[in-house]
């Protein structure tokens, strides 16, 4: 991404111009952000528990919403925390619907229940695509506003962001993402 | 090896501030300091290398986990942009509106009294025409169904039962006083029959019902997204849930939420493709 996409600066209404040709502009930064943000805010509608259609429909409603937004001449700072915060919300409120997550998340600790702990032995022998299995399985079973955290840190953001997205302190994210990586640590048999 | 004073005078960094400084989260007069401690202590310095191979391990977990399912993203950028379209134009008509539900400096009476006179002086023969094209526009508003009065119903049903009936037989015609009840709710009560066809929303072999909340008058004589362009994608859909491609619900879900969106999602295109494909 071009660091000035999301400047302040660079999104300065330009108040001489006509609605239509604002409307056109805001299209093009909607559609570039969208180019940008789009993997990284589908994969973490995906690790919300959503199927890949309802994860893309949830991002279709961010940039509608994000085009909105800015066709109303609302704030333009942080806008990569704002396209996470409204992807999160959104995503909880279609998997609220669904009420598919209590059988992922039930599944998903059962699983993660047979890999805590592990034995050192067993795990110096596993493979690449086994210590993603394993690693997935830990991150499931921690808390989940701990593996939100931790899902946004691996999508780019900074500690102000998420504490952003997820309503939080920045030292509650801090702390979050601390115990996340003991405790992967700690799985990872380290 | 670190002389013994030295040893005894450094604290160990604790783990938070290790995490911190891997992410670049420190000030930068406590991240040089960090960067000192770190030289001199081989301890913190391996601590500080587990956590960035924590890091690493677990990006590589949770793009092995999910890049998979990513689809490409032709298909939904050419959907956004169409829907940017859309919601561009919407956003502008209902700036026209607000010019009379809020408070336009010119009086309500005054804008009517203008109206009016404009419309008595170019004289019948233009009225006639801007009539018609008034009521062009009227039908291709009412491409879509008012989600209020149609937000889609649904029966019951196993993708094997409607999987084991051709579409034909399914679709029924909707009855004359359902039909009436329908236009009625619509305001559109004097409707001709050759204008509209009262169509189901979620179509009967997608497992919808006639059920007043599942049908709407949809125009025939809209020029884009006509009853024809809803035959073809409640066709598509069948065929997508029958060959296991697509799930019902979601079909069902799709096209009752937005019907037009849903054939710009399962045909990858912008406009109606012509009937004969």
């Amino acid at each position: 991404m071009p660091p000035s996409s999301l400047d302040d600066a660079s999104f300065a209404v330009h108040s001489t111009e006509s609605s239509s040709a604002q409307a056109s502009r805001i299209q093009v930064e909607v559609m570039e952000l969208f180019d940008e943000f789009r993997d990284r805010l589908l994969r973490y509608s995906l690790s919300l528990g959503l199927s890949i259609q309802d994860a893309e429909e949830v991002i279709q409603e961010v940039f509608l919403a994000l085009f909105r937004h800015l066709h109303l001449g609302r704030s333009r700072k942080n806008l990569r925390g704002w396209l996470f915060r409204v992807t999160h919300n959104l995503a909880l409120k279609q998997r609220l619907a669904n009420q598919t997550f209590v059988q992922r998340t039930a599944g998903d600790a059962r699983v993660a229940e047979e890999h805590a702990d592990p034995a050192p032995g067993p795990e110096e022998q596993m493979s690449a695509a086994q210590r993603h299995d394993h690693l997935q399985a830990v991150v499931r079973a921690l808390p989940e506003n701990d593996q939100h955290c931790l899902r946004l840190r691996a999508e780019g953001l900074r500690y102000r962001e998420i504490a952003t997205a997820l309503g939080m302190s920045l030292g509650a994210v801090s702390i979050s993402l601390t115990r996340s990586l003991a405790r992967l640590a700690r799985a990872d048999g380290r | 090896m670190v002389p013994k004073d030295l040893h005894l005078s450094m604290h160990h960094i604790p783990e938070g501030e290790l995490v911190r400084s891997a992410d670049g989260e420190l000030s930068p007069q406590r991240a040089r300091e960090v960067g000192s401690h770190l030289e001199a202590c081989w301890d913190c310095r391996a601590r500080m290398e587990e956590i960035h191979s924590t890091i690493t391990g677990f990006v590589r977990a949770h793009h092995a986990e999910f890049d998979p399912q990513l689809p490409p993203v032709a298909g939904p950028r050419a959907l956004l942009r169409a829907r940017l379209t859309e919601l561009d134009s919407e956003l502008r008509t209902h700036w026209w509106k607000g010019v009379f539900q809020f408070g336009f400096p010119l009086p309500r009476v005054a804008i009517v009294c203008l109206v009016a006179m404009a419309i008595g002086s170019l004289g019948l023969g233009y009225y006639s025409r801007r009539n018609l094209r008034f009521t062009s526009g009227l039908l291709d508003s009412q491409a879509a169904p008012n989600r209020s009065l149609t937000p889609g119903a649904t029966r019951p049903v196993t993708v094997t039962e409607i999987c084991s009936v051709p579409h034909e037989e399914v679709v029924e015609d909707v009855s004359v006083p359902m039909r009436q009840m329908v236009l009625r709710e619509y305001g559109i009560s004097n409707a001709r029959p050759e204008d509209y066809e009262i169509d189901y929303l979620i179509a009967p072999h997608l497992g919808g019902t006639e059920d007043i909340r599942n049908l709407w008058p949809e125009p025939y004589r809209t020029r884009v997204w006509n009853a024809h362009v809803k035959d073809a994608l409640e066709e598509r859909l069948h065929q997508m849930v029958c060959s296991g491609k697509l799930d019902l619900l979601t079909a069902q879900h799709d096209i009752a939420t937005d019907w037009i969106a849903a054939y710009k999602k399962y045909f990858h295109t912008n406009k109606p493709l012509p009937r004969s494909s």
